[in-house]
């Protein structure tokens, strides 16, 4: 009996990611794998034909059967033109049966009209759109490549076309005011989106901004400011009706992104391409094994893999590690995790500190716990038991 | 070696700077020009032999090494080359390893000219009657002006000018003349050569296999091993094992002769028992009188140093026992603190030596530790007629039994451009210093006396001294006397709650104002914590000082790229480490540095 004929949803991942690590030019705050280059060279096609293949190869492993969403991520997938991205996207829709939801991540510049009409014909229902602010003096500061009115521009076309919108915005950037914060907020809550993304701008080692700032904390980074702007991002998006259901995530009634939520409640997914990372149980681990040789022979049980393509890297999580880790991640949900999940410790710890709350059977964040995620997220992996064990290859 | 070496050809001396003038360069030049260590063999700096010494390049231990050199005149000179320590605290080690030289040679930057520490250095070598040998260097580097230099070393030092040799320790340009100087310009030994031993220590170390191991110089006779002889202030008889010379390699010889420098194996189990500047002679037939300038190594700065982790409180007790049979002069008693639980109280030979410790502790024993602010040695006067030693701010009695307290003085010298009189003269005054002396040496420099309480000069006085005299002030001191002071013991309460290990004894006047520093300095040092942690600062029950460490309010929201998981964990597990390196008291979590902020409050 062969692996692939064997009907068991184990064998398939409940979500699939597929990283183009290509821009037009380099944010100066982003530190994932991305390198800029035009949208012609060559590369990148040679790049989405690597996964495409491999995705027919993992589909017909039976990895894709029970996948439910999927995510173009970048990056920038919109780089990979009109053609490339309706290819990947068609390829996708077509070996998952059961799809549903279909993300891509664009940005303003290179998001174009012939892309929002294909995209759902081809079965793409959802666009995230990278806009970050709405103010040029801002966009600029981050070297992002497009200017305010582009963005709307996209927005309110990307709105027009019947896809579901994300927008992700930055805050605690340079330049920002808490007036120009509260207009971004407005003007994207204007222009009827789905769903909104609100980060503070980490700045990072191996950044423009990490050479320019580090360690210098910047005002216009500094933490009373992030937690302002959080809280103001907050009570814009709540008053317009959005619903907070993650500690960076807005959506309006039935728009909650399916993948986002996948990350969080321990569902399985595969993810490909240069940045990607995946979480697998043994069974899928061995048939992802069977594509990418190099990837290590697991001796042990264990319950959760973890693999990062791009860190040469495998982590092997024991079941109190797995469990931890599912503590950690659900705190990042409004609805929280189970109470009785909680060790009685642990619990009264993060009452006590404000970090949580109870909620009917239900232990949830605070506002506070959200503004201090480390120390709420710290203080539920601090249940797991030793190291986690890694191999790299 | 098998040939003995006629005394005239001998000369022994020592090779002294201002700091970053080159002197370790010359140092390895000469080792290489004399065929004692082959050029490919150098390793940066080869007399500084620990790692700490070489990354700070500054010299901690003395060192002794032979070289042979084959003059123009066909004789071939034994030079006996001894490295000094580079540092005020090491002073009295610096006058013993001066004691053992006939000559010095002065490296004077061809760039910089004469210095602060230039002229200091040409006064303890005269002052010790040595030969001095002024050596220009740096002479490859354009800015070069070897004449304006000459010119300075004759007017300020009051050198012949003629003297001066221009070298380059980069190039080992004028290196050979040099060597030729050094034969000419320094003096062969005296000394009696059938009287009975006489020799004076200058360093020691401590060999696993062979028991202390002592620098030597001897001045009359000779030892041999099998030799039964005495170490006369510690009179410690031993048994010579075996004497010989570094080259730098140990190499053992039939005997070190009169005037000659090298190694003595004593067998010694105790490096205590050996101490710099003690003199060794015969057991049966012991000579008239020791060589003169011995005392001993007393501990003048102490500190409390704690493991953050309590468990390795045996650790900690075995590294400084390991560290101490290098290092004698390191003295230490179990300490426990309320905020820092078990650790030791101990004491040092001044603040470079406290810090060398703390880091070879932390780097070579892999400890994570704290050391709490340094202090002296006060004499309390208690009330009831008795006087007892403090040197630990818990140990101060209640002020309703203390009569008085004394607290030990210094007599200070500090020589300056007239430009920075001014000041040094403020810097005395805000360090309760009195002026006692002040001396035109020439128009360059003046030379300023004082006297100054050590426990001023501890905190941030050299540091003061040196930015505001742009690095041309050089300071050296000696102890003088106790006197007495109006001292109060500056509490510090973290969120209301008295952190022992913070506290320490200032004088009354400066309380309010090193409080006020220290609250604010702490604010600076402790992170933000989950909630708000008041500072305050108070001598007995009266609060004179405030801060306040506001609460933390946002940290990190990582935005978990395409569902890296790992990387997020990874982050959260860097944040546990680095909050493992603060101390916890109460829920505070306070890191190292916090325990010596009190050095770094601004004076301003």
């Amino acid at each position: 009996m062969s692996l692939t004929n064997n009907n068991s949803p184990v064998e398939s991942v409940g979500a699939l990611y597929v990283h183009i690590p290509f821009c037009v030019q380099k944010c100066a705050y982003c530190d994932f794998a991305s390198s800029a280059t035009c949208a012609d060279d060559p590369a990148i096609d040679a790049y989405l034909a690597s996964q495409l293949s491999d995705i027919r190869r993992f589909a017909e492993l039976g990895l894709l059967r029970e996948c439910k969403t999927a995510y173009i991520g970048g990056g920038t997938p919109t780089i990979l033109g009109t053609k490339g991205l309706m290819e990947l996207v068609g390829e996708i829709r077509n070996v998952c049966p059961q799809l549903e939801e279909l993300t891509f991540e664009a940005n303003p510049d290179t998001l174009d009209d012939t892309m929002l009409t294909n995209a759902s014909t081809y079965g793409a229902t959802r666009v995230s759109i990278g806009v970050q602010s709405l103010e040029d003096i801002e966009l600029k500061e981050l070297r992002r490549v497009h200017d305010a009115q582009t963005a709307q521009n996209k927005v309110r076309a990307a709105v027009a076309s019947g896809l579901d919108v994300s927008v992700d915005l930055m805050c605690a950037i340079p330049e920002q005011t808490d007036e120009s914060w509260q207009r971004t907020l407005l003007d994207v809550v204007g222009m009827g989106v789905d769903h909104v993304s609100v980060y503070p701008l980490a700045i990072e080692e191996g950044t423009e901004f990490g050479r320019l700032y580090l360690g210098m904390q910047p005002t216009w980074n500094d933490e009373e400011v992030q937690a302002r702007r959080m809280i103001a991002a907050r009570d814009v998006l709540e008053e317009a009706g959005y619903c907070r259901y993650e500690v960076a995530s807005y959506a309006k009634q039935g728009k909650r992104c399916l993948h986002n939520i996948a990350y969080w409640t321990g569902i399985t997914y595969l993810g490909l391409g240069t940045g990607a990372a995946s979480m697998l149980n043994p069974r899928q681990y061995e048939l992802v094994r069977s594509v990418y040789c190099k990837l290590p022979h697991i001796h042990d049980e264990c319950p959760r893999i973890r693999i990062s393509l791009l860190g040469r890297e495998v982590e092997l999580l024991s079941s109190d590690q797995a469990t931890a880790e599912d503590l950690m991640l659900g705190m990042r949900l409004v609805d929280g995790v189970a109470s009785e999940s909680v060790p009685a410790s642990t619990r009264t710890k993060l009452i006590e500190e404000k970090l949580a709350r109870t909620e009917g059977n239900r232990l949830v964040p605070t506002t506070r716990g959200w503004l201090l995620g480390n120390e709420l997220y710290g203080t539920m992996w601090d249940i797991a038991k030793g190291e986690v064990q890694t191999l790299s290859w | 070696m098998s040939t003995k070496t006629d005394t005239s050809l001998i000369r022994n001396f020592s090779i002294v700077a201002h700091i970053d003038h080159g002197k370790s360069t010359i140092s390895d030049r000469i080792l290489e020009l004399t065929h004692t260590v082959a050029a490919r063999d150098m390793t940066k700096q080869l007399l500084d032999s620990m790692d700490i010494e070489q990354e700070r390049g500054i010299t901690i231990k003395s060192n002794a090494v032979r070289v042979m050199y084959d003059a123009d005149d066909g004789n071939q000179y034994q030079f006996n080359l001894i490295d000094t320590p580079g540092h005020v605290d090491f002073t009295y080690e610096v006058s013993r390893s001066l004691a053992a030289c006939e000559g010095a040679v002065l490296v004077v930057d061809a760039t910089q000219g004469v210095e602060a520490q230039t002229v200091s250095n040409a006064l303890l070598a005269m002052n010790a009657n040595l030969d001095i040998v002024p050596a220009i260097n740096k002479i490859d580097l354009p800015s070069a002006e070897p004449e304006r230099v000459r010119e300075e070393i004759e007017e300020v030092l009051a050198l012949p000018a003629d003297d001066a040799v221009c070298v380059s320790g980069k190039t080992g340009e004028g290196i050979h003349d040099l060597l030729e100087s050094i034969v000419y310009l320094v003096s062969p030994p005296e000394g009696d050569a059938s009287a009975p031993t006489k020799a004076l220590i200058l360093d020691s170390y401590f060999d696993a296999y062979r028991g202390v191991v002592a620098t030597v110089r001897v001045f009359d006779g000779s030892i041999r091993a099998g030799m039964r002889m005495v170490m006369m202030a510690a009179n410690q008889p031993f048994l010579c094992e075996e004497v010989g010379v570094k080259r730098p390699l140990e190499q053992p010889l039939d005997e070190l002769a009169m005037g000659e420098v090298g190694y003595v194996v004593t067998g010694l189990k105790d490096p205590a028992l050996v101490k710099t500047g003690d003199t060794i002679t015969l057991e049966q037939n012991p000579c008239a009188e020791p060589c003169p300038g011995y005392h001993e190594a007393k501990p003048m700065v102490f500190t409390g140093i704690f493991p953050i982790d309590n468990k390795y409180y045996e650790n900690l007790r075995d590294a400084l026992e390991k560290l101490k049979v290098n290092d004698p002069s390191l003295v230490w008693e179990p300490e426990t603190s309320v905020a820092l639980g078990f650790g030791f109280r101990v004491g040092f030979l001044g603040l470079l030596h406290m810090e060398v410790i703390k880091e070879r502790l932390e780097r070579e024993f892999d400890l994570d530790l704290i050391a709490t602010s340094p202090s002296v040695d006060y004499h309390v006067y208690k009330t009831d007629g008795t006087m007892i030693e403090v040197t630990s701010p818990q140990d101060l009695p209640k002020p309703e039994n203390i009569e008085h307290i004394e607290e030990p003085y210094l007599k200070a010298t500090v020589i300056v451009p007239p430009d920075y009189v001014g000041a040094v003269m403020q810097l005395l005054i805000d360090h309760r210093g009195i002026s006692t002396d002040m001396v035109y040496l020439s128009d360059k420099s003046v030379e300023m006396h004082f006297d100054i309480p050590l426990a001023e000069l501890i905190l941030d006085f050299f540091d003061q001294l040196k930015s505001r005299t742009k690095g041309y002030a050089s300071l050296d001191y000696e102890f003088a006397d106790y006197r007495q002071s109006d001292l109060v013991k500056l509490d510090i309460l973290l969120s209301g709650e008295e952190v022992d290990a913070l506290s320490f004894i200032v004088h009354k006047d400066k309380a309010y104002t090193l409080g006020r520093g220290l609250c604010d300095k702490l604010k600076e040092i402790i992170p933000r914590q989950q909630f708000e942690v008041p500072i305050q600062g108070a001598i007995g029950n009266k609060i004179i000082s405030r801060s306040t460490v506001k609460a933390h309010r946002k940290d990190v929201l990582a935005k978990c790229y395409g569902g890296d998981i790992s990387r997020k964990r990874k982050l959260l597990e860097k944040q546990k480490e680095g909050k493992k390196r603060m101390k916890s008291i109460g829920k505070v979590d306070i890191p190292q540095e916090a325990f010596l902020a009190v050095l770094k409050v601004d004076d301003e």
